[in-house]
C-alpha cells in the first residue's frame, strides 16, 4: 500500500520538514493546524489545511479523534506524527490502523514496548545489550535502600513511565533515600499516572551518545551511525553532532551494532533512535532508552550519510523495503546542529514569543536551515520555543565548528530574543572545541554565562 | 500554562508595538483584553465573541483560499471563506469532524432557514470517530443561511449557519 496523501499531524519546523519530504516523493500533504497555526509556514506549503482545534495543544495536536477526523475528511491515506505531541503514544497508530490510515512510524507494539522504560531495560538485557548497572522495580524506600547499597551510591531513581530526561532524581547517599524515594514516587504518579521506580548507577563523567536506526516491514534493520548529544540544558539538547568525536573505532562499531540488535529484537519498523550513556572514564557504554519517532536532531545524521530519513519513513510506511544494506552506508565529514530557540539567554532563558521583524538566516557551503519562521511571523506563546535548527557539515569537526561559528555570526533575527548569543559563547569555548565535555559541562558553562551578565 | 507578571508586561509591550487596535488573550482562567485609541463600539467586537470566543473567521481563513487555488489535486477542497453580513453572526463548528444537519438519515433537519433558535437549540451534529456531539446555536435569533453541507468535513471554527440575532 503506497502513500499518496499525508496528514501532517504536527507543527513548527518538523511540519515543514515532513511536507518537504512528501513533495520530494510526489506525495500530497494536508497540514493539520490549530487555530493559532493557520498562518504557519506549514499551512502555506501544504496542498491543503485543516483546522483541528483551538490553540491549546491538549484540544488540538493532542486529540487523536480530531486528527483521525481531519485525515479521513480530507482523504488522507497516511498520517505523520512528527516528534513530541502524540508521536510516541500507541493510541495514535492503533486509531490509524482501525481507520485504514497508514501511520508513518513504528507499530503500536514497538511504541508500547519501548515506552515502558523498565520493560525496555529488560528487553535490552535479554538481547545482550549492556544496561547501566541498576535494579528492576524498587517497590519501596527500604527495598530501594538495600538495592542501592549493592549498586553503589550515587544512584538515579527513575520513573518507568518517564523518559526524555523526565522523572529522574539523584540520590547521593543512603540518608537521602527515604525522602527522595517518596517524592520521586509522588511526582511520577502525578506526571505519568504510574509510580513504578527503578534505579541506575549514576555516571558522573558521561556523554550522551545515540544511534539512528531504520527498520522495514521485512525484518531488515540498519544503523546510520551515532550522534553525540551531550550538550543539554535542563535535559533539553541544544547542540548535537555526528559522528561522536573521539570515540575509539571499536567502541563505535559495538555501540552501533548494539542499537541495531535491540531494534531487530523487537521487530522494529521505521525510524528510531537508541540512546546510550557513554562513560568517558571507562569507555563503557550502556543502553538508556529508545525513542520510537523521528528526532529533532535527525539532520546531523542526514548530513553525513546523505540519507533523507523522513523520506525513508514515508517509503517504509508505504511498504517498501530498505534500499540500503549496512555496507552501502558511508559516513562523510562531520555535522553540527544548533537549536535556535525563542528565548532570552540574558534573562534566565525566559521564553520569548512575539513578532519576528527581521529574519535573515545564514547560507553558504555546507549550511542547512530547518525552520518554519519567516519575516513578520508571530511566534505563538502556546508551544515549544524552537525556531530553527542550524546545521552545518564540514570535512572534519574543526571545519564544521568554523562553519557553524560563521553561520551563527551572520544569523540576523530582530523583534524577539534568541539563544544565538549563548550558542556562540559555547562554540567559542576552548573545552568545547577540544571535545573535553560531558553531560554536566553545559550546566557549568551556564553558571559562568549568567554570572558574566549578573555583574553588569 | 501560567503567566507571570513579567509575561503579562511582555505581552502588553508586544501589543503596544503591534498594529492591533483590539486584542484579547485567554490563557486558562486568565483573560486579558486590551484596546488602543478609541474604545471599540460595544456592538461591533463582541458579536462574534458571544457566539464562539474566536475572532471573525473570515480573515483567518484567507490563506486557505490561495491554497485551494494552488493545490494540485485534493479531491475534497477547503471550505470557501464566509463573509458574515452586517447584523449577522455565525454558528461555528466546535470541533473538526463530519457535520450532520439531521439526527439521523431520512429525518428532517434540526433547523432550516427561517427557524427561530435559542442559545441551547441543537442545530446539528459533528461526528468524530463514531462519537456524535451536538452543536448548540449559542445565540438567540433566526437562521438566515445554512453554510455547511450535510455529511461533509467541517473544520474547527468553520461557520455552519448564519443567524440574525434577536
Amino acid at each position: 500500500m503506497s502513500v499518496t496523501r499525508v496528514l501532517v499531524a504536527n507543527r513548527g519546523e518538523i511540519a515543514v520538514r515532513i511536507i518537504k519530504a512528501c513533495q520530494s516523493l510526489g506525495i500530497e500533504t494536508v497540514a493539520a493546524v490549530s487555530e493559532a497555526d493557520r498562518d504557519s509556514l506549514a499551512a502555506k506549503r501544504a496542498n491543503r489545511v485543516v483546522c483541528i482545534g483551538p490553540a491549546r495543544s491538549s484540544d488540538s495536536y493532542l486529540q487523536v479523534g480530531a486528527l483521525i477526523a481531519g485525515a479521513q475528511g480530507t482523504g488522507c491515506d497516511a498520517l505523520h506524527p512528527g516528534y513530541g505531541f502524540l508521536s510516541e503514544r500507541a493510541a495514535l497508530p492503533e486509531a490509524c490502523t482501525k481507520h485504514n490510515i497508514v501511520f508513518v512510524g513504528p507499530s503500536a507494539d514497538n511504541i508500547t514496548k519501548m515506552g515502558d522504560k523498565l520493560e525496555a531495560r529488560r528487553i535490552a538485557q535479554s538481547s545482550g545489550v549492556p544496561i547501566v548497572p541498576g535494579s528492576d522495580h524498587a517497590k519501596n524506600a527500604r527495598e530501594a535502600g538495600a538495592l542501592a547499597k549493592k549498586i553503589g551510591y550515587p544512584i538515579l531513581l527513575k520513573a518507568s513511565a518517564g523518559g526524555g530526561g523526565r522523572g529522574i532524581k539523584l540520590v547521593s547517599n543512603a540518608t537521602e533515600m527515604e525522602a527522595t524515594f517518596s517524592t520521586a514516587a509522588a511526582e511520577a504518579r502525578a506526571a505519568f499516572g504510574d509510580d513504578t521506580l527503578y534505579m541506575e548507577r549514576y555516571v558522573g563523567n558521561a556523554r550522551h551518545i545515540e544511534v539512528q536506526v531504520l527498520g522495514d516491514h521485512y525484518g531488515n534493520v540498519i544503523h546510520l551511525g551515532e550522534r553525540d548529544c551531550s550538550l543539554q540544558r535542563r535535559h533539553q539538547k541544544i547542540i548535537e553532532e555526528a559522528p561522536a568525536y573521539a570515540l575509539a573505532p571499536a567502541v563505535r562499531e559495538r555501540i552501533c551494532a548494539a542499537a541495531a540488535t535491540l531494534a531487530r529484537s523487537i521487530g522494529y519498523c521505521n525510524a528510531g533512535t537508541v540512546e546510550f550513556l557513554y562513560d568517558n572514564d571507562s569507555s563503557e557504554f550502556f543502553f538508556l532508552e529508545m525513542n520510537t519517532r523521528i528526532q529533532v536532531e535527525h539532520p546531523v545524521t542526514e548530513m553525513i550519510t546523505g540519507v533523507d530519513l523522513v523520506a525513508q519513513q514515508l517509503l517504509i510506511a508505504g511498504g517498501q523495503a530498505l534500499p540500503y544494506k549496512q555496507s552501502d552506508l558511508k559516513l562523510h565529514g562531520h555535522a553540527i546542529e544548533c537549536r535556535i530557540n525563542a528565548e532570552s539567554p540574558r534573562q534566565g532563558f525566559r521564553p520569548c514569543p512575539g513578532r519576528i521583524t527581521e529574519w535573515q538566516p545564514p547560507s553558504g557551503a555546507g549550511v542547512r536551515l530547518d525552520s518554519h519562521c519567516y519575516p513578520n511571523y508571530v511566534v505563538p506563546p502556546y508551544y515549544d520555543s524552537l525556531l530553527a535548527k542550524l546545521i552545518v557539515r564540514g570535512e572534519d569537526r574543526l571545519q564544521a565548528i568554523e562553519r557553524i561559528r560563521n553561520a551563527l555570526a551572520t544569523f540576523r533575527v530582530e523583534g524577539i530574543d534568541t539563544g544565538i548569543p549563548f550558542l556562540q559563547f559555547i562554540i567559542d569555548d576552548p573545552d568545547y572545541r577540544g571535545g573535553k565535555i560531558n553531560t554536566r559541562w553545559l550546566e557549568k558553562k551556564l553558571e559562568e554565562y549568567s554570572a558574566s551578565y549578573a555583574v553588569g | 500554562m501560567e503567566l507571570s507578571e513579567d509575561d503579562v508586561l511582555h505581552i502588553l509591550k508586544l501589543i503596544d508595538e503591534s498594529k492591533f487596535d483590539y486584542f484579547q488573550l485567554e490563557v486558562g482562567e486568565l483573560k486579558i483584553t486590551v484596546s488602543k485609541g478609541d474604545p471599540i463600539p460595544v456592538s461591533a467586537a463582541p458579536q462574534n465573541v458571544s457566539v464562539s470566543q474566536t475572532p471573525s473567521p473570515a480573515p483567518a481563513q484567507a490563506p486557505q483560499v490561495t491554497q485551494a487555488a494552488v493545490a494540485s489535486a485534493p479531491q475534497k477542497e477547503a471550505p470557501k471563506p464566509v463573509v458574515i453580513p452586517e447584523g449577522h453572526v455565525s454558528i461555528n463548528a466546535s470541533m473538526v469532524g463530519i457535520f450532520y444537519v439531521a439526527p439521523e438519515p431520512g429525518k428532517p433537519p434540526f433547523v432550516t432557514v427561517g427557524a427561530a433558535v435559542k442559545e441551547d437549540t441543537t442545530v446539528g451534529l459533528i461526528e468524530v470517530m463514531k462519537v456524535f456531539s451536538a452543536v448548540s446555536a449559542g445565540v438567540k435569533g433566526v437562521v438566515t443561511e445554512v453554510l455547511a453541507q450535510n455529511g461533509q468535513l467541517v473544520e474547527y471554527g468553520q461557520p455552519l449557519f448564519l443567524v440574525k440575532p434577536s
